[in-house]
Formats: C-alpha cells, structure tokens, sequence
C-alpha cells in the first residue's frame, strides 16, 4: 500500500472521529439518540460550544498534515510528526482532566479549572486510529519499513495496542513491588524480592515446605518435559507411525485441549484422592494403604500433563510433518540406517519445535492457576500465592507484585534458555522447490517406546474423561453415589417452551456470555498473533526486539496480576473498560497473543524466505503476499491459533475471575463457584457441556480452515491432470 | 534522460559494520543480459537485491529506466525475478503460480490463465498447469520459475544463480534457451553467478565484482582477453601471472625478459620495466628444445582429454599450465620443451 | 491497489474494535455484588426484583476478591451494594473508607449480635446472618478406624487424629481466620499456640477455601474438616455421613455482612436493597436455598436445620479488636512463623 493511500485513509478517519462519532464514551447506546448533543456529541459539537477547547491544537495538527496529504506531495517527517503529536495530546489531555476535574495541578496556569470530562469513546478511537496511520504514512514515505505503508501501520498499531494493553497495565501493578505506604521504598523491593518464602531451601534438609519459586521451577520443569516427551511420541506414532486410528487418534489428544482447568483436577480426586475409585479399589484387592499422594506436587503434574501434552503433539505433529522427506532420504543415501537417520536429521530439525514446545509447557505451567488451586495441596506455587497474596485475607499489593517479578524472571529465563539452545541455525524445510520425498517409518525400536508411552497415556486420558462425562449425570460421584440422574443438567441448562423459548437455566447466561467472547476474541487473537509473527520474522524494521519482547510478554504474566492490572488501569478515563464485555475480549486477546505470534514464527522458520521475495518480485504487495502466500502456507498455524484462542478463552479463569461484571459472568467463573459450594456435580456437568461445545467449535475451525496441502505424495489430491 | 536499464549511483548497503556493497556506481544498457561475476560474498547478490528492491540501499540512488526507485518497494518496481531456489508457490498448481503476478496486478483470472498457459508453452510446458510444483522435475520446475517472470513483461529480468540447482548437461541446454529468449524479447537481463564460463557463454556484458565493488566491467572478450588485474585474470579462467620485465612494446608486439629468457609476442603497449604478465594456458604453444627462441621447461605431468591435452611445465618462471588442442604434437612426461607465449597480457597492478 | 482496500479496511474496523469502549456498561439500576453461594444469591435478587420492580444485576465473588474488586474500583465504582460474606472484610473496608454509612431504619428489629457488630463498625456494614464454627467428621470413616467421636476441639489434637483433620489457611481464608482469633479468646494467646502446635501435627492440609474441609470430610477425604457449622449442614442434608460438632470448650462465630459501597452510582435503590435484605420476608429466602445459617432479624424464621445458637457455647467475639488490620496482621504473622513452619 502507498504512504499516500494509507494518510488518506488516516485522514478521513481522523474527520469521522471529530466530526460524526460521538467523542466520550457512552452509559448505553439509547444515549445515541441525542445525537449531535449531550453525551453522543462529537468533538466538532464540543469545540463550538466552547467545551474541550484544549483540543483545539489536535485539531489544528490534523489539518495540518491534510495539507500535503490532500495536495499528494507528502512531507514524511511531518506528517509523521503531527500523527505522534496528535497521539501525544489525545492522551494526555485524557490523564490530565479526568472525572473530577483536573488530576494534575500542576497544570493548573494553563487550563485553569476545566470541567471533569469522561472516557474516551468511538470519536477518541478514530482520532487515535489516525493519529497510528499518519505516523505509519510519515514513516512509510522516509522510506521506513522498506517503504511499505501497510507494513508500518501494521507495526505503528500493534506496537500502540501492545502498549496500551500490556505494558501501561503491567507497569501500574508492578510498580506496587517498589511502593509501601504509599512511598517508593527501594529497600522494601529488595526485601520482598529476596523474601525466604520464595528462596527457602528447607525441604532438603527437613521436613518442611521449599519456597515457592523452587517449588514453581520444579513443577515447571518436570510439566515440561514430561509433556514434550508424551506430546512427541504421540506427534511421531501420528505422523510416522502408520497408526491406523486416526481420528480417535486426534479426537483422544484435542479432547484435554478442550476442558476447562479443574475439572481434571476434580477428577483425578475423584480416581486418585483418598477415597477416590482407583484408591479404594487398590486397598480392597491388594492392601494398598490409601494415601492423600495426589495432593501436591504429583496430583498438579499429573493434571498439568494432561492438559498440556496435546498442545505438545499438535505443535510436534506439524513440525514432525513439515519436515522435508528429501532431508531425510538424502541421510538414507548416503548410508545411514534408519536410527542414525532419525537422530543425525529428524532429530536437530525437530529442535525449534522441541524448543518450542518445552518453553510453551513451562511457561503453561508457571501460570497455571487452577490445578495448583484444587490439588496443590500444601505444595504452594507463585501463581496460587500471588492470587491469595492480593485476594486472600492479608491484601498485599506489594508482596504480590514482587511475587509477579520473580515470576516473570522465570518466564524470561526460559525464553534465554531457549533462544541459546536454538542458536542461529537455519531450520527451513518447505522451500520454493517442491519436496517430493516419501516421510521415512520410524525405527522400530522407537515406534515400540512411542506406543509404550503413548498407548496407556491414551487409556488413563479415556479414564479421566470418562469420570468427567460421568460425573455430570450421577447424584454425586465423589461420594460414589452413581445413581443416574438429570438433576445437574437440569438446574444450569433447563430451557421452557413457554411462549417463546425461555433460558431458565443457571448458568445460560454466563455460557452465552462465554461463547460471545471467545468467539469475537478468538479471530482477533489469531489474526494479530499471525502478522505479528509476520511482521518479526519477515520484515526487519528498527525497535523489532522490542515488539518481540512485548508481543511476548503478557504470557508470563500470571492471570491473576493481570486481571488486578486491567481494573487498575482501565477502570477511569482516558480509557475506561471496567465492566464491559470489552475489557474481557481485550484480556484474552492480549493474553492469549503469543502463542499465535510463537506458533506462526515456528510456521514461518520452516517455510523459505525467497517464497514472500518472488512475490513481490512479482508486483504483490505485503498485503496480496500475506494473502495468496504466507496465509495458506500458514493454514496449520492459523488453525492452532483459532482453536487455543477459543479455546483458552472459554477455559480462562484466573485473569478474568477480577474482570466479569454483573452482566457479563463467564462460564469458569461461575464453575469456580460451583467448586467454592462443594458442588461438584453441577461443575462438571457444566464442564461437560462445555467440553461438548468446545470440541464441536475446534472440529468446525479445523474442518472450515483445513489443513495445509504441501504437495506430497500421501496428498495427490490435485496431481494427475 | 539516459538510455540505460539500470543505474546505481554511488550505492552502498551496509549490514551493521559490513559493506556488502560499497559506493558502486555503473550503468547497464536497455535490451542487454549482464551478469555479475564474482566469488560468494563479493556482493553480487547483494546488488541483484538492491536491484529488485528487495534490500534498500543504505545510501546512494537507484533508477530503472530513468526513473528513481531508491525507495520503492519491490512489489512497485515493475521488475521480475527467478530464485536459485526457484520460490514456486508449493501450495499452488503450476498455472497458478505462472499466473500469480497477473492477477496480483489486477488482471482477470481468465485472461491471466490464457497468458501463463501461451508462456508454458513458449517453453515447451504444455499439459502440466495443473500440477504442483513437486511433481515436476528440476528443469521444469526451473523452466516454470521463468515463466512466471516472463509473463510479467517486466521492464528488467533478474536471474539469482537460476542454473546452480540443474546438472551439467541441462544447464547448458537452459542456459541458451535462457539466452534465446532474452534475445528475441528484447529484454533487459541481471544474472548473477559465480560460474565463469555460464557467465561468458551467455553474458553480453561482464561485471567482475570483488569486496562490494566493480573489479572490472567489459564484454567477454574484453574481460577474458585483457583482464585488469590479477584477480579478474584468474577468475576468467585459468591464467599463468609471470613476473617479469617489458622490455619495449609495440604494434601490437612486444619484447619480454622472463624467467631468463627473452621473448617476443603479441602483447598490447606497456611501458617498459617490471610487469605482471598474465598467459592463458591456451595461449602457450610447446615446440622441441632445438627449435631457438621460447622459455624452456620441462614436462612435469600429461593428459590427454580428449578433445584438448594438458600439461604442467616446470621453467625458470615458476609451474606453467598449458592446453594445447589434441590434434598437436604430443609430449611425454619428463620431456624437454620450449613454451611459446601466443599472447602475453601485462596487469595493471 | 484496489483490490487491497477491503483488507486493510476490514484490519483498521477490526483495530477499532478491539480499542473501542463500547456503549455497553451495566444497565441495571442496581448492581449487587454478592459473596455468598450463586444459589443463594440468584433467589435473592429475584426476590427483590419481584418486591421493588427495581432491575438488578449481580455479580457473585468471595468476599477476597470482592473486597480486592472494590478497593480497585475505588475511585469509579461499579458495584452499589456489598451483600453477604464474612463480616471482616467488610469491617477492613469501613476502615479503609470504601464503604458508606447507613442506618437502616430495620437496625432495631436485629438481635443484640448485628447490633454491636454495626456499631464497631460505624453503622458502615450490619449482619444479616451469623454462623458458628465448629468441625465436623466423616462418620464411615471414623467408625472404621474405631476411633471415639470427637467432641471438643482438645480431642483434635490426639495422636489417633494424626493427619486426618483438615482446616484452612488462616492466611487465604476468613474462616480459618475466625478459628484463630476464636482460640486465642477463647484460650488466651500462649496457650491457644501451644494447641495449634499440637494440632499442626494432625493436620494433613491447610486448604485455601474456608468451606473445602466440610467437602473434604463429607467425601472421606479427611476425617476431620473445621469449618462454619452451615457449611458442614449443607453436606449432610445433601446425604453425606458426616456429624457436626460445636466443640464442647465453646466457639467464635462469623457475621455475614452487607456494605453499601461509597460513591454508589445508585445510592437510593442501594439504601432499599439494604433494608429489604434485613427483613425477615428476605432472610427466609436463606433456608431455601440450602443456606443454614443464623438470620439477623429477630423475626425472621429459623431453619429447622440450622445450629442454633442455643445449642452452641459462643464466646464473646470482639470483632473490632480481632478484625483490624493490625491485630489480623501480628496474629497471622505469629502463626505463620511458630505453627505453620514447625514440622509434621
């Protein structure tokens, strides 16, 4: 797209916003009645009537980089330099004057005592909106972004997204580590960061607990590995195996993707606790003492690895697929047998999605929230301890945040680990030349250990579920009280044909609310995610780093400060989102964005580079090339990134527990509270059907998606002609 | 404005502390093939990049067809390129990928389709449109990747390496229809490679780069008969580089003191005093010891090739390499021999 | 360059999307946050929808999160009434000035118990029920290990109970917290950490949820939950086997609370919320809902369920002393390093 193109198209958007939307945010849409008046009057309305006039400058900016811009000969810097400073007023102004007037009396000399305003609306998200474009016009006309205004504004935007939503909310709560009383306290930080309940080595020498920040690395690290380890001898047996089953195959390993946190924690209690089936069966048949084993570290883990181990074999079965045959008949040529193929090729071409997949299941595991809370036990994790440390009965702000500090060290120090591993090797496997090989079988040996492995993995996930499916319809299944019954059903979902159908169910509301999030996130977060990791690791543009960085970092931020940063920071103007439906897709889009971005730059390492060059050789710009190239090679990408988001959505709990309002209460939430009650019944029969809508949106997103066609024999779908 | 294709005007690109392009400036006629010429790293895909607008230069200005593109996008040049990997779409049949520029530029899908399936068969591709990439073979799949670009009309054709992927008899056959094709449209052709003789067979005009800058620029015969230096003289194939001393040059002949002997032979004018004088090993013709003038030597090592012999000779001025063509006289291992020098080039540096 | 528009066009709508604040916002005309069961809360505010006509929309928290929820809405608030959930947190948010004063003209109908408690607190929250905390065991399990049935809280630290009794976290939980600072009236300090030692040992988890022990123990889990005596009747009515115990030495008790939050966006329809939720016409709707708890009104009817009062030796709870932040902080802190570090 041309600098011109995209500053016209800023313009016009910066004139809707002055002149036709209305400039605050409204109570409810029936204000848009008023329409050009009272709280739907836009901008031009408030500047004749005298109000706003500190808008005056934004406005004149405007202008001034319509000039060059109407004329067709652009003045870069500029324009560039009227965006920025357009920007720069909007949000200021939004600080400075708030809804008790003015919040900063230093500024008291120049806008004496202006009236309090609200938040910004649809006409402040135009302005903003152009202010990014005509920023991203400048530069693109300087000759930045090589050159490509579509490119820019891709990188203006997100950058701004990402500050707005990651960074502003991250600084608000963390700050709290270094402030006590309401004063900066250095000294109070370095005593918090180095506090014994997070550093405590007591567990090896007593019997006491270790700190917290052992107890996480340990459980991440284990979760980790043993979900990498499951995840690639399913990926392996799936792909190379020549497993027969298919389907069952996939539906066995999509169906833990899919369900909600705790609930197989409830189950595994219901198996493994101390009354649990599996328990009482080992003590009557081989004297077994019944133990409480699953609460701590092992029942967490386990529940971890269920839940983890199929992201594992979805993101191990591509990169497992994506591998050139070719690669690997050229090792069998030249002589290797078939173990020495696999460990010498297969193997190091494996290593980024490995890498991959290790960081995903260790940074899952950090913030993890759920299972530490029904199964920990008194095996205490810096999640658990940073949600009680803010909503527990001793409110600390402060230990919490620093709790979120050393969480985030650990996070970071993962993605170092990471990115050492991997050097700077080159991993491309899908080039312009088509790959024609046929994939080699598995050594035999390694086939027998992937199915040693995977087979009863299978047979104990069937189980779970099992408990899970069951446990909905029976009176109360964790007393073993198995009679079948409606009951649970019946009082969340119960509908009335009564003129009209009536939702009268408990919980429909919150499920509706559930399902109208997720599905409006869900491509937001994937689109975004997708050019983001476009955008890195495609295009080099100065300050790429730090949108890596950024685009990373809500991951290793626990849901729980999350939640508490949102409220912080978006519950007064400039932008207000508290108790909005928005605030929830906004998190889950922010939250929920690395694992697009890392999922589509592990897509991207494996396809050649020369493939988005010849088409732009070929005239297509970054737009057509996105579209007719990199987003059908990207197809498997895109359809995990829909499917996580959609999925994470529905099964979040720990950041959204803060943000649901009275209107919009989600499914998790009111789950939780199921739990808190000791109903459990009712809990999983709620999961249960969410597990049931959940697996029938993941089929539709893959089934309308579909999987990538790369030319290989196994898929001559297009051949013979 | 100028005549020329491409013009680059004092364009450097630098990659953090490194110039892979260094201050270069040349003009490349309209209608013409040039290849680049150089050992990796010399810069010479580096400037194909900068050329197609996938790299934008750090400093300097770039034209095509005399209008400044410096800062253009590739997507908006109106050039077209063929990858050493070829780059076809693995995802789209063969006509979609030959189509692809059309339609990106806007034209119908028909229309598109009826130009990609007359190009296929300009080169000889009839009947596989609806394949996949990867189920051609390599010389199709490369014959596509040029397709795709011809089809474009573009106002300059860029070759990355195209032939480094084809084995040795077909790059030769591709290599002229290449040249062929050039030279019935007319079109302004950039080739990169670092095989000399692909370079000369199809080039009407040599750039020889080193370090990010031009070595030399010529037509083939130029740069083959009177390379610059040293370094253009060995990289346009073999060449024997005696030290040496011009005695007295002229018409054409010259008079040459080397490895002790004093010599004369077709040289071009060179002040007199000590020179580097570049001998091509064909350019060497080996008489018996008894027949007077000529540097003498000995046979080190024969070889009979069929077409040509080869032979190493050990002489005062160091190892000479020398083919001769098989129809001449014949000479053992350890005989003794006089070289005579057919052409001498004396270096510039 | 046509052909590109839509997409960047369908990009920039998407862009606004996401940052736009929409028009939608809370419409109700009064916006309930409730801290006690969602099956309790739901029938409550049916009911005085059904009494006022007045719109209602409810948001169901514990009482952490609301309190956390509240004190970061400061100073926008979102929520207008405050209802149900143990009294300290609502007592901590009077102090911190988040909440409003009321008197309701129903203040005079309470028992003595919701009085005094208001008045601690500045007439900024009043109780609406109350709850005695107690234990109560897995009766299967306990006659299966022929053990005697407890009846005191010294009978929990026994060495028969060694790693069969479960309580919450005195730091997460608000029930824990009411057994802590119960011992401690009820023991004296010293003494009451030398129990707690004691009973550390037999402890085999310090839950996070003050109601998870009564689960734990209706299923077997544990032998021994201690938890509110409401929380243990909702398992037995439910068909669990377990028995309920006031301990025999006496025990401390929990004011549910309500608050109306300051700055409330609705402040007449709270005021009507408030006195509605103390009449006994709203209280009854507790029993209803499997809710056997202690209603405030005086007139209000006692569930046959319930654990009276009566039956139960309840000491005199100071809930200002033991709800500040100061004594909550110094007690939590003693626990933590004196019975929570010692070994098991």
């Amino acid at each position: 797209m041309g600098a011109l193109t995209l500053g016209r198209l800023a313009l016009l958007a910066g004139l809707a916003g002055v002149l036709l939307a209305p400039w605050h945010g409204m109570e409810d849409a029936a204000a848009l009645a008023a329409w050009p008046r009272a709280e739907a009057a836009p901008l031009a309305a408030l500047l004749a009537d005298g109000e706003r006039w500190w808008m005056w400058p934004a406005v004149g900016l405007l202008a001034l980089a319509a000039l060059p811009l109407v004329r067709g000969r652009m003045a870069g810097g500029l324009v560039a330099a009227c965006g920025a400073a357009i920007l720069a007023i909007v949000f200021l102004q939004g600080q400075a004057i708030g809804l008790r007037g003015l919040a900063w009396p230093a500024l008291a000399p120049l806008l004496g005592t202006p009236a309090p305003q609200p938040a910004l609306g649809w006409g402040g998200a135009l302005v903003l909106a152009a202010a990014a474009g005509l920023i991203a016009s400048g530069l693109a006309q300087r000759g930045r972004f090589g050159g490509d205004a579509f490119i820019a504004f891709l990188v203006v935007g997100s950058a701004g997204l990402l500050l707005l939503f990651v960074f502003v909310p991250l600084l608000t709560i963390l700050s709290a580590a270094a402030i006590e009383d309401g004063r900066l306290a250095p000294g109070a930080l370095a005593a918090r960061l180095a506090a014994h309940e997070a550093w405590s080595l007591a567990c090896v020498t007593t019997h006491q607990g270790c700190g917290v920040v052992w107890n996480t690395l340990l459980l991440a690290c284990l979760a980790a590995a043993a979900s990498t380890l499951i995840g690639l001898a399913f990926a392996l047996l799936s792909a190379r195996g020549g497993v027969r089953a298919q389907p069952a195959f996939r539906a066995m390993t999509i169906l833990p993707l899919i369900t909600p946190p705790f609930v197989v924690s409830l189950a595994l209690i219901v198996l493994f606790g101390r009354t649990g089936l599996v328990t009482t069966a080992m003590w009557d048949w081989f004297g077994i003492p019944r133990s409480r084993w699953i609460y701590g570290l092992p029942g967490v883990l386990l529940a971890q690895v269920l839940a983890q181990a199929p992201i594992a074999f979805v993101l191990l079965e591509g990169a497992v697929r994506a591998i050139g045959p070719s690669l690997e008949e050229a090792a069998a040529t030249m002589g290797a047998r078939h173990f020495v193929v696999f460990r010498t090729v297969t193997w190091p071409l494996l290593r980024p999605a490995l890498a991959a997949c290790l960081l995903l299941g260790f940074v899952e595991s950090l913030s993890d929230f759920g299972n530490p809370l029904v199964l920990g036990g008194d095996f205490d994790v810096l999640s658990t301890r940073i949600f009680f440390a803010i909503a527990g009965a001793r409110h600390e702000p402060g230990r919490a945040a620093a709790l979120a500090l050393l969480l985030l060290a650990l996070t970071f120090g993962a993605f170092a680990l990471q990115a050492l591993w991997l050097g700077r090797r080159r991993y491309t496997t899908v080039t312009g030349k088509g790959d024609s090989g046929v994939p080699a079988p598995l050594p035999r040996g390694l086939r027998i250990s992937c199915g040693a492995v995977a087979w009863p993995w299978m047979g104990f996930t069937a189980t779970v579920y099992g408990i899970i499916l069951v446990g909905g319809f029976v009176h109360d299944i964790g007393r073993g009280d198995m009679a079948f019954t409606w009951r649970h059903i019946l009082t969340g979902f119960e509908v009335e044909w009564r003129d009209g159908i009536a939702f009268r169910g408990s919980a429909w509301d919150s499920l509706f609310t559930t399902l109208e999030v997720a599905a409006i996130s869900a491509p937001l977060t994937a689109g975004l995610g997708i050019l983001l990791a476009w955008l890195l690791a495609r295009q080099s543009f100065p300050g790429r780093g730090a949108l890596e960085f950024m685009a990373m970092l809500s991951f290793a931020i626990p849901g729980t400060v999350v939640g508490v940063s949102y409220i912080m920071a978006f519950n007064e103007p400039p932008v207000e989102l508290t108790g909005t439906a928005l605030i929830l897709v906004v998190c889950f889009v922010f939250r929920n964005l690395p694992v697009g971005v890392r999922g589509g730059i592990a897509a991207l390492a494996q396809i050649d580079k020369s493939l988005d060059e010849a088409s732009a050789t070929m005239g297509g710009g970054a737009v057509q090339t996105l579209r007719r190239v990199v987003l059908p090679l990207l197809r498997p990408a895109i359809v995990a990134a829909l499917a996580f988001s959609f999925v994470h959505a529905m099964t979040a709990v720990s950041a959204v527990i803060f943000l649901v309002s009275a209107r919009h209460n989600l499914a998790t939430v009111y789950i939780v509270g199921r739990v808190e009650a000791g109903e459990m019944a009712l809990a999983i029969a709620y999961c249960t059907v969410l597990i049931l809508v959940m697996l029938a949106v993941v089929l539709g997103i893959e089934r309308i998606v579909g999987r990538a066609q790369l030319g290989r024999r196994p898929a001559p779908l297009r051949a013979g002609a | 404005m100028t005549d020329a294709a491409i013009r680059f005007e004092r364009v450097t690109k630098a990659f953090g502390v490194v110039r892979a392009v260094d201050d270069l400036t040349f003009d490349l006629p309209r209608g013409a093939l040039v290849t680049l010429l150089g050992p990796s790293g010399c810069g010479k895909t580096t400037t194909l990049r900068l050329v197609a607008g996938l790299e934008l230069p750090t400093e300097g200005r770039i034209e095509i067809e005399g209008g400044d593109v410096t800062r253009l996008a590739a997507a908006e040049r109106r050039i077209a390129m063929v990858f050493q990997s070829y780059a076809l779409f693995p995802h789209m049949t063969v006509l979609e990928n030959v189509s692809y520029g059309l339609v990106v530029g806007g034209a119908r899908r028909q229309s598109a389709e009826g130009e990609a399936q007359a190009m296929l068969k300009t080169l000889g591709l009839e009947g596989l449109g609806a394949r996949l990439p990867a189920e051609l073979s390599g010389g199709q799949q490369q014959r596509v990747a040029v397709a795709r670009a011809l089809v474009l009309r573009p106002k300059v054709l860029l070759f990355d390496e195209p032939l480094s992927n084809l084995d040795a008899r077909l790059r030769r056959r591709v290599r002229e229809d290449i040249r062929d094709l050039q030279k019935r449209l007319g079109l302004s052709v950039v080739y990169v490679t670092h095989d000399q003789q692909e370079a000369l067979a199809v080039s009407d005009l040599l750039v020889v780069m080193r370090d990010g800058r031009i070595a030399q620029k010529g037509t083939p015969t130029e740069l083959y008969d009177d390379p610059a230096d040293a370094f253009v003289a060995d990289f346009m194939g073999e060449a024997n580089v005696l030290e040496g001393e011009v005695l007295a040059s002229d018409g054409g002949m010259g008079r040459i003191a080397v490895g002790g002997a004093v010599l004369e032979a077709p040289m071009r004018a060179h002040p007199a005093g000590r020179a580097s004088l570049a001998v091509r090993p064909e350019a060497i013709r080996l008489v018996s010891a008894e027949q007077g003038a000529g540097l003498p030597g000995r046979v080190q090592r024969a070889a009979f090739l069929g077409q040509t012999r080869e032979y190493e000779v050990a002489t005062e001025a160091g190892m000479l390499f020398v083919v001769t063509p098989a129809a001449a006289p014949a000479w053992e291992e350890g005989a003794e021999v006089l070289c005579r020098m057919e052409r001498v080039i004396p270096l510039r540096t | 360059m046509a052909s590109r528009r839509p997409f960047a066009l369908a990009f920039l709508a998407g862009l606004l999307g996401v940052l736009l604040p929409g028009g939608a916002r809370a419409q109700g005309s009064l916006t309930v946050y409730c801290s006690v069961q969602e099956e309790w809360c739901r029938p409550m505010v049916a009911g005085f929808e059904r009494a006022t006509g007045i719109r209602v929309a409810m948001t169901r928290k514990s009482s952490g999160e609301t309190l956390t929820q509240v004190r970061a809405e400061a100073s926008n608030p979102r929520g207008d009434v405050w209802w149900g959930g143990t009294g300290d947190p609502h007592m901590q948010a009077g102090q911190e000035n988040l909440t409003e004063e009321y008197r309701s003209p129903r203040l005079a109908e309470l028992h003595p118990w919701a009085v005094r408690q208001a008045e601690q607190a500045n007439f900024r929250t009043v109780g609406i029920y109350a709850g005695a905390l107690g234990y109560s065991y897995n009766a299967t399990e306990l006659n299966r290990r022929r053990i005697a049935a407890p009846r005191c809280w010294s009978d929990l630290a026994k060495p028969e109970f060694r790693g069969e009794v479960q309580v919450a976290d005195p730091n997460t939980s608000g029930t824990a917290y009411t057994m802590l600072a119960t011992l401690v009236q009820l023991m004296g300090e010293e003494p009451a950490f030398t129990y707690l030692r004691a009973l550390h040992r037999n402890v085999n988890q310090y839950t996070r949820s003050g109601a998870a022990p009564a689960r734990a123990a209706a299923t077997g889990e544990t032998l021994v939950g201690i938890t509110f005596l409401h929380d243990a009747v909702t398992q037995k009515i439910a068909g669990a086997p377990v028995e309920i115990v006031a301990p025999c030495e006496g025990t401390g008790y929990e004011i549910g609370s309500m608050s109306i939050i300051r700055g409330a966006r609705n402040m007449e329809n709270a005021r009507r919320f408030y006195d509605w939720a103390l009449s006994p016409e709203a209280q009854a709707i507790a029993a209803q809902a499997n809710s056997f708890q202690l209603p405030s009104n005086r007139a209000s009817p006692i569930p046959p369920q319930a654990p009276r009062f009566e039956d139960v030796r309840l000491i005199d709870y100071d809930f200002a002393r033991w709800g500040s932040v100061a004594e909550r902080t110094r007690l939590l802190q003693r626990w933590e390093r004196e019975v929570r570090a010692g070994a098991r």
